[in-house]
């Protein structure tokens, strides 16, 4: 295909790479996102709304094994899911092509050197 | 009193459900001496068990420890690791390459300023992949977030010594890391404005002309916002080249405060789905990193458990670190030292003010360390 094409191409599904991992991931990364900034309390969306410290033996299964030395940690019914997805650490993106937009550059201007300065650090 | 502590830890274990954050779960178990079981290791799929790559994991775990004892049973599908002390000293290990290098390296990062003698490991197989952080991004983010708490000198250094492209691997890096005795606490809450721009565009058993199409572009994009961008080009020829073609570029940006905030793209595995353009590469790369940038803080997102960890294992005083967004694996890691040291985070959403423009809501994390110290190092 030609350049013109592929670019066209491009425009909904990224590039390459990031392909399957978008397709697979970025409604949840969104979700997921949304979550916790709407969370009225991220530490409950981190640990829960229990203050359980000590782990938890009170699961469906009992203390089993090498004489009860082990206990099931899983207090959360959440941490079921993806147990068994991919152990990766990196943070998708959750949105790409709108930083071709403007007010998306704008958003992060006074990040740099080049932006606005607070007037206690000229 | 800290030998006391460890010792409590050790007197129980953690079991846990399936292959996600295996590394995690291996990692806090070896710092703890908690001992650890996972269980339903992919034991409802085709092929159950653990894949190769945790194998070699597990088999690097077990160079850099003395005394680790590891049970897997038939299938695969549980692991029991009693973890041994934690050595360190020289380790060559072939890291399988269904995972890139980075995958075994973030784990060392964790455990290498923790051990009896400094480790030097040679680590073989894939530099650059799309899915773990490549070598490249380990190197100018999580060394210099390491240094921030203290673990610094000439021994701490990270060389990719030859690169070796995935699917085929063929590459090498070489970690250096001091140990340390106890961690300082860490006042971390002001970035400070990014000052420059910096990256390497690496290509290997490709035309050179790869790495100056993907520069032209992501510095089109780079250049709205900031004058000062350099972007280094790295062909690897012949034997240093690695067994497969491909591309990739690393950005970094650093601030006035010496925090750095990355992104990066590799080109896809030869043979695993469509070949990518240079100039779409470079182009997406840099808006990756605008979007890292936009998230904020003074940890970027691949390092936000490196940091945490640190935190954790520092002096019994409070550690404060301004973080974007909190990943789902940072989520989850938050949860793993819960379980393994009975530490908690005090975590405030900060959002911005309604003038700036400096993206979008932060996340201020507090701790106070457990007040470890390397009972390895110690016990000489």
């Amino acid at each position: 295909p030609t350049r013109s094409e592929s670019d066209e191409d491009d425009q909904g599904v990224s590039t390459g790479a990031l392909r399957w991992k978008e397709n697979l991931q970025l409604k949840a990364s969104q979700a997921f996102l949304q979550q916790q900034e709407e969370a009225p309390n991220l530490r409950k969306l981190v640990y829960g709304s229990g203050l359980d410290m000590t782990g938890s033996a009170d699961e469906e299964e009992p203390m089993e094994e090498l004489g009860g030395l082990f206990r099931i940690s899983r207090p959360q019914k959440n941490r079921r899911f993806g147990a068994n997805a991919v152990d990766c650490s990196r943070f998708l993106p959750d949105s790409f092509y709108t930083w071709d937009l403007q007010e998306m550059l704008n958003s992060i201007r006074d990040c740099f050197v080049t932006g606005k300065w607070e007037e206690d650090q000229d | 009193s800290c030998a006391t502590n460890n010792n409590n830890m050790a007197s129980h274990g953690l079991t846990y459900d399936g292959c996600n954050f295996f590394r995690q779960r291996l990692v806090l178990s070896t710092l703890t001496g908690k001992r650890v079981k996972i269980r339903n290791i992919r034991s409802k799929e085709d092929e159950p068990g653990l894949r190769d790559f945790e194998a070699s994991f597990i088999r690097l775990l077990d160079k850099v420890t003395n005394g680790s004892r590891i049970e897997i049973n038939q299938t695969g599908t549980v692991l029991f690791y009693q973890p041994g002390l934690l050595y360190g000293g020289s380790v060559e290990h072939d890291c399988n390459p269904q995972r890139s290098i980075g995958y075994y390296l973030e784990a060392l990062l964790m455990l290498a300023p923790f051990m009896k003698t400094s480790l030097k490991a040679t680590l073989r197989g894939v530099t650059n992949d799309p899915t773990d952080p490549t070598v490249d991004l380990l190197k100018s983010t999580a060394l210099p977030l390491l240094k921030k708490f203290g673990i610094d000198g000439e021994g701490l250094d990270l060389k990719v010594v030859k690169r070796g492209m995935a699917p085929g691997g063929g590459g090498e890096v070489a970690f250096t890391c001091p140990v340390r005795r106890t961690i300082n606490p860490i006042q971390l809450t002001d970035p400070g404005k990014i000052k420059r721009i910096r990256g390497v565009a690496y290509s290997a058993r490709v035309s050179p002309q790869m790495a100056n199409r993907i520069v032209d572009s992501a510095r089109g994009i780079l250049n709205q916002l900031l004058p000062d961008i350099y972007i280094y080009t790295d062909h690897m020829k012949g034997a240093n080249s690695g067994k497969s073609p491909g591309f990739g570029l690393t950005l970094v940006a650093e601030t006035l405060n010496g925090c750095f905030l990355s992104a990066e793209m590799s080109s896809t595995p030869q043979g695993q789905g469509e070949p990518m353009l240079p100039e779409d590469l470079g182009a997406n790369c840099a808006k990756l990193l605008l979007q890292e940038i936009h998230r904020g803080g003074c940890v970027d997102s691949t390092n936000q458990s490196l940091a945490l960890l640190l935190m954790t294992l520092g002096q019994q005083d409070v550690s404060k670190v301004l973080l974007g967004p909190l990943s789902p694996y940072t989520i989850e890691f938050l949860r793993h030292i819960r379980d393994f040291f009975q530490i908690m985070f005090k975590l405030e959403v900060q959002k911005p003010l309604e003038d700036e423009r400096k993206g979008g809501d932060k996340v201020l994390v507090t701790c106070v360390g457990a007040g470890y110290s390397n009972i390895n190092k110690t016990l000489k």
